[in-house]
């Protein structure tokens, strides 16, 4: 029971991380469109699509990953990419982050 | 060692052999040959998970890529001291054309049609073959204020990363 809410309120944490980064990196960059948040229970992840950028080349979403920073409200490490347009739910993701139908786009709360 | 561990452990390395290089009379390529070269492994530091037993998959626009990513980090931005997201943005924003013509540097990029600081290039318009050391590289000019900011990214993101 202890494991079932620590679980739940980690994923909730989780994803007030990936809604913070989703409105920072959004205010960084107006050519993202649309933000999909892979939900994990101990690692933020989002793959950002972003008209400014040109596709992968490989067909791939490639994500750079940063570690906690409790000082900044992100305590849990991150994994974040840009996609292009042409690569939304079509670019292979990276192992372990499931499949496109896993994500959850997060709306824009700018 | 890990992966990232390693990546950024070399770049660092690149980086300041191009700090020692630039107290040298040595030609300008091989400083823009490091930090080419610091600046590609800096962004495959940045994509290798912490605890990744393979090394990153992504070979090439890295660079642009990472810092496209890295103007919307809070952590980064705070680290570099810039006091608003928008600030920190209009920076990076603002040197992502030079970026990508660091980026293109490498010889994967340049082939041996386009000036690059490591391989003797033929031009494609006149047939000359030219070598990097006989080369100002101008758009690098290690003088402007560009150039000089892109270097103190660089030398500072590599400062923070781990």
């Amino acid at each position: 029971m202890t494991q079932t809410n620590g679980s739940h309120l980690g994923m909730k944490e989780i994803e007030r991380q990936a809604r913070l980064l989703a409105r920072e990196n959004r205010l960084a960059e107006p050519a993202i469109t649309k933000v999909y948040w892979f939900p994990d229970e101990h690692e933020v992840r989002l793959v950002e699509v972003d008209t400014m950028v040109p596709p992968s080349g490989d067909g791939e979403v490639h994500p750079f990953y940063f570690r906690p920073s409790p000082q900044d409200d992100l305590p849990s490490p991150s994994g974040v990419a840009l996609i292009s347009p042409d690569e939304d739910r079509r670019a292979a993701l990276p192992e372990g982050w499931g499949t496109w139908n896993d994500a959850r786009e997060l709306e824009n709360e700018g | 060692m890990s992966w990232r561990s390693a990546f950024l452990l070399q770049a660092r390395s690149d980086y300041d052999t191009r700090e020692i290089l630039n107290t040298q009379r040595v030609e300008y390529c091989h400083q823009l040959h490091y930090l080419q070269m610091a600046s590609e492994k800096l962004a495959k530091g940045f994509l290798t998970p912490v605890a990744s037993t393979e090394p990153p998959k992504m070979t090439h626009a890295a660079f642009v890529r990472c810092l496209q990513v890295i103007k919307g980090r809070p952590d980064i931005r705070r680290a570099l001291n810039f006091s608003s997201t928008q600030t920190f943005s209009q920076f990076v924003d603002s040197l992502l054309p030079l970026a990508e013509q660091v980026q293109r540097l490498a010889p994967s990029y340049a082939g041996i049609r386009g000036p690059n600081p490591e391989y003797p290039w033929q031009a494609a318009t006149h047939g000359a073959v030219t070598a990097p050391a006989e080369f100002d590289l101008p758009q690098f000019d290690s003088q402007s204020s560009q150039m000089n900011k892109l270097v103190r990214l660089v030398r500072d993101l590599l400062r923070v990363v781990s």
